[in-house]
């Protein structure tokens, strides 16, 4: 998969379990090895990527190797900065008693579903579009397949949400300007709502165009050779390309090596034998790589670099 | 009054006489677009799920008098929603 070493963005879903976490280091890592200033990002809430790598990371950036860093987004963290963030631009703004009853609409949406998944979601935007760091490349490990599509459609979502807004607000504006005889709307851009709601369209269509971007952002698809994961790999394959997400690469986790033999093992590789077909032909026609299961399971940079070499190996053949 | 003074006092009384009417049937269409756009803001109050509430925290301060203004045009004294009581 070394053709995913030039882009900018990569995202590594799949169902629970199959080892996104590990892959997502495993590549991170050699990204930074051929030189490419690499940002590794968890935002499973499992945050496995510090037991992965044997380092503690935290909500801010910290080096791992040269060239190398990571962080994990705390969802708890992010909702709590993302409402207190939306305070603070408030508080010199309005009187107290605007404010406290604002508040309390704050603290009703605040506790809604959804506000962890927002805010990882304004965090992921800011890394993405600010370029903070100067990173070549900024590797996602995601949650749960089903979580990571709905995370990446939110802007989707949103966008055609606050555009409505937007029109329906611009459109009162204007006729309540009509009505009170002046006819040069002029004074429509100093309405603070609307102000507002026009940054953040723009945010989201800025954040929408980048995830189309296909020479730059790609998903990579992690699954093992059994049934579920691969019916449900199929699933996010299709969703994500009507998301308009490109998938860049699927990576096949724990095949069994030649080197296991015996009546059991044969029995299981004939089974892995038919899965293997399967994921050749059901999913999407973008290069794979396999990485066998290995005598012991993987944590610490050692064991993620035997990954690492599987995942960057030359051509690999396909299937 | 001198003359120019005049003559715009009377295109003032013309015009209004020909635009009252239309100014009133405005300025209600202005309030019902208003409405439309409150709505949209307020929906989980009315147990509607609003995608949009969380992305628009800092937009409510400014729409607490113009909620105001709203509950009393609807005819409600005080707010009718309780857990947003803006007077």
């Amino acid at each position: 998969m070394r053709h995913l070493l030039d882009r900018r963005v990569l995202f590594f879903g799949g169902k629970g379990g199959v080892g996104k976490t590990t892959c997502a280091a495993a590549f991170a890592l050699a990204a930074s090895r051929e030189g490419r200033r690499t940002l590794l990002v968890s935002t499973d809430p499992a945050h496995s990527t510090s037991d992965v790598l044997e380092t503690a990371l935290g909500p801010t950036e910290r080096e791992i190797l040269p060239g190398l860093a990571g962080l994990e987004i705390d969802a708890a963290r992010e909702a709590r900065r993302y409402v207190n963030e939306a305070k603070s631009r408030m508080s010199g703004l309005f009187g107290p008693a605007v404010l406290a009853e604002a508040a309390r609409q704050i603290e009703l949406a605040s506790a809604m579903p959804g506000v962890a998944d927002l805010a990882v979601f304004d965090r992921m935007s800011d890394l993405v579009l600010s370029r903070a760091g100067g990173y070549d490349l900024l590797v996602f490990d995601t949650a749960p397949t089903g979580h990571a599509l709905q995370l990446l459609r939110l802007p989707d979502l949103l966008s055609s949400w606050v555009e409505a807004l937007t029109r329906r607000r611009r459109e009162g504006l204007e006729a309540r300007a009509i009505a009170a005889g002046a006819d040069a709307p002029g004074a429509r851009g100093a309405d603070p709502v609307l102000g507002i709601l026009e940054a953040r369209s723009a945010r989201l269509s800025a954040m929408r165009a980048e995830l189309g971007r296909a020479d730059r952002v790609a998903f990579v698809l992690v699954l093992i050779p059994e049934r579920l994961p691969l019916e449900e790999s199929v699933r996010a394959a299709h969703e994500f390309s009507e998301a308009g997400i490109a998938i860049g690469g699927v990576i096949v986790n724990r095949v069994l090596p030649d080197a296991a033999s015996g009546g059991y093992f044969e029995a299981r590789k004939a089974q892995e034998r038919v899965y293997l077909e399967e994921i050749e032909r059901r999913l999407p026609p973008v290069p794979r790589a396999l990485v066998p299961q290995l005598e012991s399971d993987v944590h610490g940079l050692a064991g993620l670099d035997r990954v690492r070499a599987c995942l960057v190996a030359e051509s690999q053949p396909r299937g | 009054m001198d003359g120019p003074e005049f003559w715009r006092n009377v295109a003032d009384v013309f015009e209004g006489m020909a635009l009252s009417g239309h100014r009133r049937q405005l300025r209600a269409e202005a309030l019902e677009l208003e409405d439309l756009f409150l709505l949209m803001c307020f929906m989980d109050l009315m147990g509607l799920p609003n995608p949009g509430a969380l992305y628009l925290l800092d937009v409510y301060p400014y729409l607490v008098e113009e909620f105001h203004l709203w509950h009393r045009r609807m005819g409600f004294d005080r707010s009718p929603i309780a857990s947003f009581s803006c007077c």
